[in-house]
């Protein structure tokens, strides 16, 4: 029977509050926010032949000046992940251009704002609420994207053409003379229902600067998956491994493992990973980084090991907004990678830091879903696992 | 219904943000005699001038050459006229020319003034990488300048010049390479890789080498580097390289430009804080006497708050004024000094170019006037030209 037409809406905000000592010239710095507020809306035609999916985020407002996230940096911030852009998705999808051929191949084609298909999920559908180090090495986001997928069987490739502008404040839009001078491919393989495999290559042109002037990165990008039941209990695993090279500049690495696992309302998770940070010539604000940059030399590079521990519970719903409360605490050590002058020990008065966070996740409407792909139909592994009662 | 109210709360307390502070303003005694925009590729980032004729390097958007007073397009310091330009070739570096710096070698052995060397500041690792070779460039006609060679040194990239042209050498900081000298005479063409004459480390070991800057001085070559900070090296009419005095004398700020007082003998170098080396504020000038043999002794400081780096540093043609540019803090911009006593320089004037700064600035004597041309970081870069004749008297 042919689906009718659908729109769901929904919100989502995490007030939090952290402390950490990862912090230049050795201090300790707490504050409260407001992040992630947003606004999504998934409208459909009939038997979703077009889908327009969209997601407003209001962090240009609540966290202007960025976030506090130890290791953290893009965008013109460093030690803070900075704000994303008002219009963060807004994507016309075709989801299965094939379906009535009655193929074994489905097609799906996409437009507008949005996710590139390289890497993993977005950090703000997974478990730990503090961005990971790796979000700019492992996610490319906020891109005037077309992008087109074959999926078969197991097997999915995915295609994309995209502008390699990252965005420089909320309010900015791709540059859409650079639609095109970037592109990506993503290879994905579900062999068994719940488990999931990706490798992905893109080449970004110049992403620090919007007038195409900058060093470009090569990426590339692996993980495996698991999201669904191990002893009858729901458990979400993820190992990536993501690579960036500024050709004849410098190479950063991840390595990330997160795992969360649920037993009725209660939901620890945990997160280890080690990742490769530039480091820039920052303004007298110490989490600015110089914006236009001046010249294409960075200051060395940083390696972040962060382990995270965290445990939420879904407390129920008030208002027919659900409540997730959570803490999350880490260990985080920051060293100094081959050459250049950037001394951690110097900038940060040690190398040994930590960083604790808590906050409520709260909810209303649709169901979030997993920021970074465009399946060609959403269904229970769409649903991001945080989310998840 | 409390629960409510306390995330009410909880989500008024995370809207909370701190603003950051404005820059002061502080007059000075200086004539703006004109603003050159630039396309921001990134901007402007240094200028040569000689003889009326501003070679500005303008990073991928090549070299502009400006008639500021010679008379070839009736420009002025108040009215600079564009006379030609070429966007030199990106010799396999990624992210384009980039370039940086300029040294227009008028050949006193044959009256040539044909070549200009043009300095790409490729992508590199402060204090440990660099990229970008030394371009050549035939001014013989300078509303059509044209790329006729190029000079790579495998694994390091170039930075400031400064010419023996009497014996037609070129010398060049090289970063982590240290300094180098190369023949440049006769005509110049293609690859010159191979008249690289000599290759010296100012540092102790490689490990305390990235070279900033040369000049040349009663037959010494001084070097500032970042790491190091200021080294006399020994140089001959052939352009044999060899360290004499000086070296790891600069320990807690990383060092920038330098200049010469020919007439005095004192040297002035800056430093670069945009990275704190030992967590000090600010950026200074430090004052350096010379000893009989030409070994530096730093005597003086300046220090000035709020700014990431003094980025330039130049004495005046006349010796009577020294001149630091800054960036990167609300405190940048110009700043100029008398050196009537040259071991204490004593403040003059400043001129305030917003917080993003001066990249670079340079002295110029045109009809009878005495100008300072700065470079203007982006946002909105600029060729900035002041008219400091007054400060001169």
């Amino acid at each position: 029977m042919a689906q009718g037409p659908s729109l769901q809406v929904g919100a989502q905000a995490i007030p939090v509050a952290t402390e950490s000592n990862a912090i230049p010239h050795g201090r300790s710095y707490g504050e409260t926010r407001l992040v992630q507020p947003m606004v999504m809306i998934r409208a459909a035609t009939g038997s979703e032949r077009l889908v327009l999916q969209g997601a407003a985020d209001f962090e240009g407002l609540t966290i202007k000046h960025a976030e506090l996230t130890p290791g953290a940096w893009g965008e013109g911030f460093a030690d803070r992940r900075h704000p994303h852009t008002y219009v963060h998705e807004l994507m016309l999808l075709a989801p299965d251009l094939l379906r009535d051929l009655h193929l074994p191949a489905h097609l799906s084609l996409g437009l507008g704002k949005g996710f590139v298909p390289f890497g993993t999920d977005d950090p703000m559908s997974r478990p730990v609420e503090r961005f990971p180090v790796n979000h700019h090495l492992s996610q490319i986001l906020e891109r005037a994207v077309a992008l087109a997928g074959v999926q078969a069987g197991p097997a999915e490739l995915e295609a994309s053409l995209f502008n390699g502008d990252e965005p420089q404040h909320p309010d900015q839009w791709p540059n859409v003379s650079r639609v095109g001078d970037s592109w990506s491919l993503r290879f994905t393989l579900r062999p068994v229902r719940g488990f999931e495999w990706e490798v992905s290559r893109a080449f970004v042109r110049s992403p620090e600067t919007r007038d195409a002037q900058g060093l470009d990165a090569s990426k590339w990008s692996s993980a495996v998956r698991w999201d669904g039941p191990v002893l009858g209990k729901p458990v979400y695993a993820m190992l990536e491994w993501s690579q960036s090279t500024a050709p004849g500049a410098y190479t950063l690495r991840s390595v990330l493992f997160e795992a969360q696992a649920s037993a009725g309302a209660h939901q620890p998770y945990f997160r280890l990973e080690r990742t490769d940070r530039p480091e820039e010539e920052r303004t007298l604000d110490p989490f600015v980084v110089l914006r236009p940059i001046v010249d294409n030399s960075i200051l060395g590079v940083t390696r972040w090991t962060i382990g995270t521990l965290g445990y939420a519970v879904q407390a129920g719903r008030i208002w027919k907004v659900s409540w997730r409360p959570f803490v999350e605490g880490s260990l985080i050590s920051v060293t100094q990678v081959g050459g250049g002058i950037f001394n951690p020990k110097v900038f940060y008065g040690k190398e040994q830091h930590w960083s604790l966070t808590g906050g409520v996740r709260l909810a209303w409407g649709m169901g979030a879903h997993r920021m970074g792909r465009y399946e060609q139909m959403p269904d229970a592994s769409m649903a991001m696992p945080m989310a998840r009662p | 219904m409390r629960r409510a109210g306390a995330m009410l709360l909880l989500v008024a307390a995370a809207c909370h943000s701190n603003d950051l502070i404005g820059p002061p303003v502080v007059p000075g005694k200086v004539i703006l005699a004109a603003t050159v925009p630039v396309v921001p590729n990134y901007g402007i980032h240094d200028t040569y001038i000689r003889d009326g004729i501003a070679m500005v390097c303008v990073w991928n958007s090549g070299l502009l050459i400006y008639d500021v007073g010679n008379g070839i397009k009736g420009g002025t310091p108040y009215k600079p006229v564009l006379v030609g330009s070429v966007v030199p070739s990106a010799d396999g570096i990624g992210a384009g020319p980039e370039i940086h710096n300029a040294w227009w070698f008028w050949n006193p052995t044959n009256g040539q003034k044909k070549y200009l060397f043009l300095g790409q500041e490729g992508p590199g690792k402060i204090g440990s990488q660099s990229s970008g070779d030394i371009h050549v460039i035939d001014v013989s006609d300078l509303t059509k300048p044209t790329e006729v060679g190029f000079f790579h040194l495998a694994g390091a990239g170039t930075h400031n010049f400064w010419m023996d042209e009497a014996h037609q050498i070129l010398y060049a900081a090289y970063y982590d390479a240290g300094v180098v000298s190369i023949d440049v005479s006769g005509t110049l063409s293609g690859d010159i890789s191979s008249r690289l004459i000599d290759q010296v480390a100012p540092g102790t070991d490689t490990d305390t080498t990235y070279t900033w800057g040369v000049q040349l001085y009663h037959g010494s070559l001084y070097a500032i580097d970042m790491l190091s900070g200021l080294t006399q090296l020994s140089t001959d009419s052939t352009g044999a390289l060899a360290r004499v005095a000086g070296s790891d004398n600069v320990e807690t700020r990383f060092s920038s430009d330098l200049s010469i007082d020919t007439l005095a003998g004192y040297v002035y170098t800056g430093t670069w804080d945009h990275q704190q080396r030992t967590g000090l504020a600010g950026s200074a000038v430090y004052v350096w006497s010379l000893s009989a043999s030409g070994a530096p002794t730093r005597v003086n400081s300046i220090t000035t708050t709020q700014v990431g780096a003094v980025s330039d540093v130049k004495v005046s043609p006349d010796g009577k004024l020294l001149m630091f540019t800054t960036e990167n803090g609300p405190n940048s911009g110009f700043y100029f000094y008398s050196l009537a006593d040259p071991a204490a320089p004593s403040f003059l004037a400043y001129y305030q170019t917003g917080s993003e700064g001066i990249h670079t600035g340079k002295w110029a004597e045109i009809g009878g006037h005495l100008y300072a041309f700065g470079a203007k970081n982006p946002t909105n870069p600029a060729l900035i030209i002041l008219d400091v004749t007054g400060l001169d008297n």
